[in-house]
């Protein structure tokens, strides 16, 4: 529990570190202390295996490093959200890229058959962080309805019958988020939880991409979460959240919404203001109130984000429900960048404090 | 004995990149290969396109692969634009770069032309160019240029029309303009009027052109009051967004693109279920022509299933062909 006003978290991934800038990074964070020793010759030519501890260890010390109260290990095991999620279960096929944008592709896996859960997962990443982290711990987990909007669904529409229009579309992809959500997310956070999980924040980007199915979104996160006992988060990005509201507000065991708003505050435009709404419903949550522009490498100042806290703090009413974060992962920026990015962050988020109580106190 | 209307088939979008342009794409991203390989993959997809195309449709294309988005080589071409940030596709997991507008804008003579994919000059007489339409272009802009969003369409027309002239001047005589706006989020009176205008520009730059306005991304039957108001030729709906019982007769003059590909699902269409929806749509509007195709952009999907579904929409245009519209 942090006793302090405005505590910084991060919210996803970094850019995985090749080997030369871990030995570069090694000087300025020193991850290398955190693990078993490991050979030189090793350390010259590891196993993946042995990258992928390198990498998470650094990830969780180059985030404690930055000053961050809640961290995590960079999602340093994942292909990205999507995929290797993709991958613990059975029922998907791969059948090549998709555009993102200009020459950025991503894998779109498509549902051929009854989606089931090979093996609970983020397992082992988990104790990882666990036994690895200082500071507090925040798992991030890709949530149902992302997972089904992300594919393409040939299991599920072929059952509805005739013509696939809107309505039978509808219909399977409601199918295909509870299953999503029943058999592979709510065993996966259970055993997670089990193995002392207690933050989870699951990541729902593609909520935004479909505003009239906020009501599916919330479907998923109540099925995945049901009867479960964690401190869980949602986080959506690059969506216009009035569009989601007040639909969002049913997902029950939703402690938190982690959003971007640092994007979309330039040139006039209030990116805050959309807070606002929380409080004409409302709503108790606390806010992961993204203050960095993820897609840009402008730094931002502490002075910046400080402002950004005290007017969210304004809007919502309330200064301890605010937690504050990059707008989404930093994997987009170098590592020196996102480093230079969270250092802002955190103390922009220190400066935020002056001038304010502390009702947490 | 009533005749069918003549029914054409085409992409509406690009068409998506294959996997080994993927990969060279990439590859000259990360410097790992020249400009000239890269260069002479895209030359060859372009071509084992357009055979496709050519073997299956009534219009190529050549798949567009080298644009980035659909607003970018306008926003990179034309006066008064700069590229800005990634921003959302519609409803989908795509981004473009959201142009923005500093100034009114204008173009310079053949930029634009000289976007297109280049086997496409040589088959200009089928070939179908692409272009943003009017509305949907002037609301995803950032604009700073001071004028008013329906001023900018306006504009918008204007320069497209212009547009128009130039390369119907070099023999293209189809033209679409992809405006799934109109259907998502379509103009309230007296804004209408302004997308009437707009596009009036664009068919009174060559009358004698074949003017498609293609929309997706929603129903469109509560857009059609709008959409047969439009001096085009064709007007495109997505049947995968929009029930056939919305549909109601439209102007005789106007031919009826019907989106019958879902770009959503690799899994193929029947193609009973979908000569069955195109028969129902036009037992609802009787169209003087019939332009068949995807109805969201194709490169939604990856190249392979894409394909697939090229084959299908070809199979069902045969079939109606062969068996009739009624």
């Amino acid at each position: 529990m942090n006793t302090h006003l405005f505590p910084t978290q991060e919210i996803g991934s970094l850019q995985k570190p090749s080997l030369e800038a871990l030995r570069e990074w090694e000087a300025r964070v020193h991850f290398l202390s955190r693990l078993s020793h490991i050979p030189d010759e090793v350390l010259l030519h590891p196993d993946v295996g042995t990258l992928q501890n390198l990498r998470a260890a650094f990830a969780i010390a180059y985030l404690e490093a930055a000053g961050l109260d809640r961290v995590y290990d960079g999602e340093a095991r994942r292909v990205e959200m999507y995929e290797y999620a993709v991958r613990q279960m059975t029922g998907f096929q791969f059948q090549g890229h998709v555009r993102s944008w200009d020459s950025k592709y991503y894998r779109k896996g498509t549902v051929v058959n009854r989606v089931d859960l090979t093996a609970p997962y983020h397992l082992e990443e988990f104790d990882f962080v666990q036994k690895h982290a200082r500071a507090a711990i925040k798992l991030p987990i890709t949530g149902p309805y992302t997972l089904a909007d992300w594919s393409y669904d040939e299991y599920y529409l072929a059952r509805q019958p005739g013509w696939k229009g809107r309505p039978q579309r509808r219909a399977a992809q409601q199918e295909f988020v509870v299953d999503l959500a029943r058999r592979v997310l709510r065993p996966t956070l259970q055993r997670l939880i089990e193995h002392g999980c207690r933050v989870i924040q699951i990541d729902e980007p593609a909520a935004g991409t479909h505003p009239d199915e906020a009501p599916l979104v919330v479907e998923g996160f109540n099925e995945a979460t049901q009867g479960l006992d964690a401190e869980f988060s949602m986080h959506i990005c690059y969506s216009r959240y009035q569009d989601l509201l007040p639909a969002l507000l049913e997902a029950k065991a939703c402690r938190q919404w982690a959003w971007e708003f640092a994007n979309r505050d330039a040139d006039g435009h209030d990116g805050y203001e959309v807070l606002k709404l929380l409080r004409e419903y409302s709503d108790t949550r606390s806010v992961g109130l993204g203050v960095l522009d993820v897609h840009r490498d402008t730094l931002e100042t502490p002075e910046l984000v400080a402002e950004r806290v005290r007017r969210a703090a304004k809007y919502l009413g309330d200064p301890s429900k605010i937690w504050v974060n990059p707008d989404c992962g930093l994997r987009t920026r170098s590592l020196d960048v996102a480093y230079a990015k969270l250092e802002a962050m955190v103390a922009g988020a220190a400066l935020a404090r002056t001038g304010f109580e502390n009702p947490r106190n | 004995m009533t005749t069918s209307p003549p029914i054409f088939a085409g992409l509406t979008s690009p068409f998506p990149r294959p996997e080994r342009l993927i990969a060279a794409t990439r590859d000259l991203d990360r410097g790992r290969t020249t400009p000239e390989l890269a260069e002479k993959t895209f030359v060859e997809a372009e071509t084992e396109l357009l055979a496709l195309e050519e073997r299956l449709f009534t219009n190529v294309t050549a798949g567009y692969f080298r644009w980035n988005d659909l607003f970018r080589p306008i926003a990179e071409t034309w006066g008064g634009f700069t590229v800005g940030p990634l921003t959302r596709w519609l409803e989908t997991n795509t981004f473009f770069r959201q142009p923005i507008l500093s100034s009114t804008p204008h173009r310079a003579a053949g930029a634009f032309a000289a976007r297109l994919p280049p086997p496409l000059t040589s088959r200009a007489a089928v070939a179908r160019v692409l272009l943003p339409g009017p509305y949907t272009f002037a609301k995803i802009l950032e604009n700073r240029s001071g004028d008013s969003e329906l001023q900018t369409a306006l504009t918008l027309g204007r320069l497209l029309g212009e547009e128009v002239r130039e390369l119907h001047g070099s023999g293209f005589h189809v033209f679409q303009f992809s405006d799934p706006m109109l259907v998502t989020d379509p103009p309230e009176p007296p804004a209408d009027e302004s997308v009437v205008q707009a596009y009036r520009s664009i068919s009174n730059a060559v009358p004698a052109a074949t003017t498609i306005v293609w929309t997706f991304g929603a129903g469109a039957g509560p857009a059609l009051p709008l959409l047969d108001r439009l001096p085009v030729s064709v007007v495109g709906i997505d049947l995968t967004d929009t029930e056939p019982e919305t549909l109601r007769p439209g102007p005789e003059r106007l031919g009826l693109g019907l989106g019958i590909i879902d770009p959503r699902t690799t899994l193929a269409e029947s193609l009973d279920d979908t000569v069955g929806v195109v028969r129902e749509a036009l037992r609802r509007r009787p169209s003087a022509s019939v332009w068949l195709g995807p109805g969201a952009p194709l490169d939604l999907l990856p190249a392979r299933p894409a394909e697939q579904k090229l084959l299908r929409l070809s199979d069902v245009r045969h079939t109606l062909l062969r068996e009739g519209v009624g």
